[in-house]
C-alpha cells in the first residue's frame, strides 16, 4: 500500500469553547478524489482550512507524503504544492480570469523591466489560456472582469487555478454548491481531469449525487469526528445518510 | 434525493445568453470616455459662447496650469481610492511639506537649483513620512482610512501652522518661481503642466503595466482574496498610502513654485477636490475599477467649468452648484450601470468606513 | 448605453445653456455690446472674498461710478480669501480680456506673477485695498491709510476719554503689513499724546477668550486703563467681555475697526464705543477713476490714501454715519 499524500492524525480544533473538531483523522492518496461530507457544524470546512493552512489545529499532526508538516498559512501549503478553492471562490471580481490566476504569481518581464515590477502580460495570457483548455474550463473572455461573469465560470476559473498551481492536492469546499446542471457538469468533468493527472482531490459536498458521481473514496465526519471511510462501490445513499446523521455512533455507544 | 431541477433548468437558460462578457471593464472604458466626451462638449459650449477668449492659447494654459497641482495629487489619490480607501490628507501634508521645504530653503539661503533641488527632495520626504504614518494605521491599525487620514489632516496642518505661528512663508527661491511655477517648456508649454503629465504618464505605467498596479486592484477588489494567495496586502496598503503621500509631499514644492507661498488657509477643499476629479474620472469609491487617465479628465471638468462660467460671468455661488450636480449626476450614472452589470447586485457598505479587507471572509460551518 | 451618455451630455448642455442665459440676464450695469460714438471700457473687479459687507460696499462705489463713466463692470470673487482660489478666477478674468482690472489682491507674493499677467496681456491693473509687495505692475494701487486708521482711532478714544489715562491695543497677530499699521498708527498717536500713557499692543491670533484674558489680565496690572483699541471684530467682543469681569464698562471705551454689520450691531449693543470706519466706496470710486484714466493714457496716480470716519452711538443714525456702514448690498 502506497503512503498517503496527505495524512490527519487526532486534529482538534476549539474555538473560546466550542469544539469543532475532536480529534479527527484524515487521509488522502495520490490521484484519487475523495468526497468529505457530514452534517452541517461537523467540522468539514474547519478540517479543510487546517490542512490548507488557513488555521492552525489545536492539537494534532499533520503529515505530508509520510513527513510531519507545520501549515502556518495557505502560502506554506501552496509551497508544497496543495491548493484550495474555497467555498466564497476568493476570487478578485475586478480582476481578469488571466489576473485571477497569476494574481500573487506573476509572471515578471524579462531583464531590467521585471526588476522595476513590470510584468509579462502576454506570458500570462498564454499560460492562463492553456491552463483552462487543458482542463476543460469555459472561460469566453480571458480580458474581461470575473465579476461579471456566470457563476459556472467563476467556478470554473477557481478550480482550474487550483489545479494548475497544485502538484499534488487540490481542496474544493462545496465546488457544485450554487451551480446548474450543465455548470456542475463541467465542474465534475474538471476534477476528473485534475485527478487524472495525478493530484489528489479532497471534495467537500451536501449533494450526494454529485459525491456518488465523482469520488473513489467517501470520509464522514460527524461532530467534529471522521466517523467512517467507504469506497464508492461498497456503499450507498443511505448507509451514507444514516452516517452523516450519526446512526453508526449510535449503534457503538 | 430531491435537488431541485426546477432550478437547474433556469440555469440552463441563463447559461444560453451569456454575454460576450469583459462588460465591467467595457464599462471602465465606457465611463472614461463618457467623460472625455463631456469634456469636449464643456469646452465645445464656452468656445461657441466665447470664442474670440475661451479658444486662446492663455486660456488654456492657465486652465492647465490650474489642474497641474491637483493631477499630481490625483495620481496618488486613483491608487488609494482603487483599494477601496480615501486619503483626506492630501491637502494639509501639501501644506506641511511646503513648510518644511520653505523653511530648510531658506535656511540652506540661495536662488539657485541646488536649493530648489533640496527643497523639492525634503518635501517629497515629508510627504512620504505622512504616508508611511497613514498606511500603517490603515493597514496595521485597522482604523478606517476615513478616520486615520482625518486625523492627519487636521494634525498635519496643525504642525504646519505650528512651525510657522500661523503666517505663510514666502522663501521661494527664483529659479523654483521662474523655471518651475511659471516657466515654460519649449516656448509656450507651462512646466508645471509638463512635470504633472510626468507624473501622470508614471501612475499610468505604474497601475496598469506592474505587480504594484495589480496588487492595487486585487487589494480594492477583494483583500482576502489577495491574502490567500500570498499577497501581502497590509504591505501593499502602507505603500499606496505612501505613494499618495509622497506625491501630495510633491505637490507642495509645486505649490510653493506657483503661489511663492505656503498657502496654509488654502487647501483647506484640495482633498476633496481631488475626490471629486477622481470620482467624475469612474474610479469607484467602492474599489477594485479605475484609471488615472479618468482621474486626469475628471479634474479638468470643474476648472474648466469654472473657467468658463466666469467668461460668461457667472456668479460664483452657482458655479459651485453647477460642479457639485455634474459631480452627483456622472457618479449616479455610472453607479447604476455597474450595479446591474455586476451580478448578484447587493453593494457592500463604503469599504473606507470599516476596517481595511473585513469584508468579503464568509465564515461558513 | 448610448442613451445614458447622450443623457449626462444632454445635461450637461442644459445646465450650461440655462446658467449662461441666468447671468446674462443678471448681468452687472449697461448691456455693453452697443458701442455708440466714443468707446466703452469693460472692467473686471475681483474682490478678496466673496460675500463680505467690506467689498460689496466697494464694489457699490465701482458700479455707480463706472455707470458715470459709462462703463460695464463684471464681478468675480474667490469663496475665500485666499490666492489658491483667487489665481484661477484671476486667469480666467483675463481670457475674458477685459479693458482693465481692480484687484484686492489676496498675498502680497502669492499674487505678483498672476497680477503680472495681466499686464503682459496688456490689462491696465488697479490694486483695491490690498497691495503687492511690488506694486509697480499696476496703474494705481489705492488704499486706506492704515496708519491713519489708528490714529483715527486714538482720536475716538480722545473724544471718549478726554481726561486722558492709559489706552492698549489689542492686534489679531504680528506680521499682517495692514493690522500692524493700524497698531503702530495707534501707538505712535498715544505715544504723541502727553495726557496719555501707550501699554503697547497684545495678540490675541484671533482669539476672543484670548483678547478677554489679555485684557483683565492688562486692567489687574493697570486699574486705570481708559481705552482699548482693538483691530477686528474678535479682538473687540474678547476685549469687552474682559472689561465686562473686571466691571469696568464705565471707564474703559473700546474702539473697533471697520463697520460692517457684525460690526454696527456691537456698537449698539454697547460692546465697543466708537468704530473707525474705511471708506471702502471711495476707494472703489478712485479705483475706477483711476483706470479710466489709465485706459485713455491720462496719468495716473501710483498710490492714494483713503480716510476713516469715526461712528459712535451718537451719530449712527445721522446720515453720515449711515455712509460710513458698509453694506451687505448695493
Amino acid at each position: 500500500m502506497t503512503t498517503p499524500i496527505l495524512e490527519a492524525r487526532g486534529i482538534s480544533k476549539v474555538y473560546g469553547h466550542v469544539e469543532a473538531l475532536s480529534g479527527t483523522n484524515f487521509d488522502l492518496y495520490p490521484g484519487e478524489v475523495t468526497a468529505l461530507i457530514g452534517d452541517n457544524g461537523a467540522g468539514k470546512s474547519t478540517l479543510v482550512r487546517i490542512l490548507s493552512g488557513a488555521e492552525q489545529a489545536t492539537a494534532g499532526e499533520i503529515l505530508f507524503e509520510g513527513k510531519p508538516v507545520h501549515l502556518h498559512s495557505p502560502t506554506d501549503a501552496s509551497r508544497l504544492g496543495m491548493e484550495t478553492v474555497f467555498q466564497d471562490l476568493a476570487l478578485a471580481p475586478h480582476l481578469s480570469p488571466v489576473q485571477n490566476m497569476y494574481l500573487g504569481r506573476e509572471v515578471m518581464a524579462r531583464g531590467l523591466l521585471g526588476h522595476l515590477g513590470f510584468m509579462d502580460k502576454k506570458r500570462m495570457r498564454e499560460g492562463s489560456r492553456s491552463a483552462f483548455d487543458r482542463l476543460g474550463a469555459t472561460v469566453r473572455n480571458l480580458g474581461g472582469p470575473v465579476g461579471a461573469m456566470s457563476g459556472g465560470q467563476r467556478q470554473g476559473i477557481a478550480v482550474a487555478r487550483a489545479a494548475a498551481w497544485a502538484e499534488k492536492v487540490v481542496f474544493l469546499d462545496e465546488p457544485t454548491a450554487a451551480l446548474g446542471v450543465v455548470q456542475t457538469k463541467n465542474v465534475i468533468e474538471l476534477i476528473r481531469r485534475v485527478s487524472a493527472e495525478g493530484i489528489g482531490v479532497v471534495f467537500i459536498s451536501h449533494s450526494m449525487p454529485h459525491v456518488m458521481e465523482v469520488a473513489d473514496r467517501i470520509q464522514v465526519m460527524w461532530r467534529g469526528r471522521r466517523v467512517v471511510t467507504y469506497r464508492k462501490e461498497d456503499t450507498s445513499m443511505e448507509q451514507l445518510v444514516a452516517a452523516m446523521t450519526g446512526a453508526l455512533e449510535r449503534v457503538a455507544s | 434525493m430531491s435537488t431541485a431541477s426546477a432550478t437547474d433548468t433556469a440555469d440552463v437558460a441563463q447559461v444560453v445568453e451569456e454575454p460576450e462578457g469583459g462588460r465591467l471593464r467595457g464599462l471602465a472604458r465606457l465611463q472614461v470616455l463618457q467623460i472625455v466626451l463631456l469634456l469636449f462638449v464643456t469646452v465645445a459650449v464656452f468656445s461657441i459662447l466665447r470664442p474670440d477668449t475661451f479658444l486662446t492659447l492663455f486660456n488654456f494654459r492657465g486652465i492647465l496650469q490650474n489642474t497641474s497641482i491637483l493631477a499630481v495629487l490625483g495620481v496618488g489619490m486613483t491608487f488609494v481610492i482603487i483599494t477601496g480607501g480615501i486619503d483626506l490628507s492630501i491637502g494639509s501634508v501639501l501644506v506641511f511639506s511646503g513648510v518644511v521645504a520653505d523653511k530648510v530653503m531658506a535656511a540652506q539661503g540661495g536662488q539657485g537649483w541646488g536649493t530648489v533641488l533640496l527643497g523639492a527632495g525634503v518635501a517629497v520626504l515629508s510627504g512620504l513620512a505622512w504616508g508611511l504614518l497613514n498606511g500603517f494605521l490603515v493597514a496595521k491599525g485597522k482604523v478606517a482610512p476615513l478616520i486615520v487620514t482625518l486625523g492627519s489632516l487636521s494634525a498635519a496642518l496643525g504642525f504646519a501652522q505650528i512651525i510657522t505661528g500661523g503666517l505663510d512663508l514666502r522663501d521661494a527661491p527664483r529659479k523654483l518661481v521662474d523655471k518651475i511655477g511659471f516657466g515654460n517648456v519649449a516656448g509656450q508649454v507651462p512646466t508645471l503642466a509638463v512635470i504633472a503629465a510626468l507624473v501622470v504618464v508614471g501612475g499610468m505605467i505604474l497601475l496598469h503595466r506592474t505587480r504594484f498596479g495589480l496588487y492595487t486592484y486585487a487589494v480594492g477588489s477583494n483583500a482576502e482574496a489577495g491574502r490567500r494567495v500570498g499577497v501581502n496586502v497590509d504591505r501593499h496598503l502602507i505603500k499606496v498610502y505612501a505613494l499618495a503621500g509622497l506625491l501630495a509631499g510633491f505637490g507642495g514644492i509645486l505649490n510653493l513654485a506657483f503661489f511663492q507661498s505656503t498657502t496654509i488657509g488654502g487647501q483647506s477643499n484640495t482633498a476633496l477636490n481631488v475626490i471629486a476629479g477622481v470620482a467624475i474620472g469612474g474610479t469607484s469609491l467602492f474599489g477594485g475599477v479605475g484609471t488615472v487617465f479618468g482621474t486626469v479628465m475628471g479634474l479638468f471638468i470643474p476648472i474648466v467649468l469654472q473657467n468658463g462660467f466666469i467668461q460668461i460671468n457667472v456668479q460664483p455661488f452657482w458655479q459651485q452648484v453647477v460642479v457639485g450636480a455634474v459631480l452627483v449626476a456622472v457618479v449616479y450614472i455610472d453607479q447604476a450601470r455597474r450595479t446591474a452589470a455586476v451580478r448578484g447586485g447587493s453593494r457592500p457598505r463604503l469599504p473606507f468606513l470599516s476596517r481595511s479587507g473585513s469584508r468579503t471572509r464568509k465564515e461558513t460551518e | 448605453m448610448n442613451r445614458r451618455t447622450a443623457l449626462v451630455v444632454g445635461t450637461a448642455v442644459a445646465v450650461l445653456a440655462t446658467t449662461a442665459a441666468c447671468s446674462s440676464g443678471s448681468s452687472s450695469s449697461g448691456s455693453g455690446s452697443s458701442g455708440g460714438g466714443s468707446k466703452t471700457y469693460n472692467l473686471a473687479f475681483i474682490p478678496g472674498v466673496a460675500g463680505d459687507a467690506f467689498y460689496i460696499t466697494m464694489q457699490c462705489g465701482i458700479q455707480a461710478e463706472a455707470q458715470k463713466e459709462g462703463a460695464t463692470v463684471k464681478v468675480q470673487a474667490p469663496q475665500k480669501f485666499d490666492p489658491t482660489l483667487q489665481t484661477p478666477i484671476l486667469q480666467s478674468v483675463i481670457s475674458s480680456k477685459p479693458d482693465a482690472i481692480l484687484i484686492a489682491p489676496t498675498d502680497v507674493s502669492a499674487m505678483q506673477a498672476p497680477i503680472a499677467q495681466a499686464k503682459q496681456q496688456g490689462i491696465k491693473v488697479v490694486l483695491v485695498d490690498t497691495t503687492l509687495s511690488d506694486p509697480s505692475v499696476a496703474e494705481s494701487a489705492i488704499a486706506s491709510d492704515n496708519s491713519g486708521g489708528g490714529k483715527a482711532a486714538f482720536d475716538a478714544i480722545k473724544q471718549l476719554a478726554p481726561n486722558g489715562g492709559k489706552v492698549l491695543g489689542i492686534g489679531v497677530q504680528p506680521g499682517i503689513s495692514t493690522t500692524d499699521a493700524r497698531d503702530k498708527g495707534f501707538g505712535d498717536a498715544a505715544k504723541a499724546d502727553s495726557k496719555f500713557q501707550y501699554l503697547g499692543v497684545q495678540y490675541s491670533q484671533n482669539d476672543p477668550a484670548k483678547a478677554a484674558q489679555q485684557v483683565s489680565a492688562a486692567l489687574q496690572k493697570d486699574p486705570d486703563i481708559v481705552g482699548v483699541f482693538a483691530s477686528n471684530l474678535f479682538s473687540a467682543e474678547g476685549a469687552a467681555t474682559g472689561i465686562r469681569q473686571a466691571g469696568k464698562q464705565n471707564q474703559v471705551k473700546v474702539v473697533g475697526f471697520d463697520a460692517g454689520p457684525d460690526q454696527i450691531k456691537a456698537l449698539q449693543d454697547g460692546t465697543v464705543q466708537a468704530l473707525i470706519a474705511q471708506q471702502p466706496a471711495t476707494i472703489g470710486t478712485d479705483g475706477v477713476q483711476q483706470a479710466i484714466k489709465a485706459l485713455k493714457g491720462q496719468p495716473t496716480t501710483k498710490s492714494i490714501k483713503t480716510g476713516f470716519t469715526i461712528i459712535t452711538k451718537d451719530n449712527l443714525t445721522s446720515s453720515e454715519g449711515q455712509a460710513a456702514a458698509y453694506k451687505a448690498s448695493c
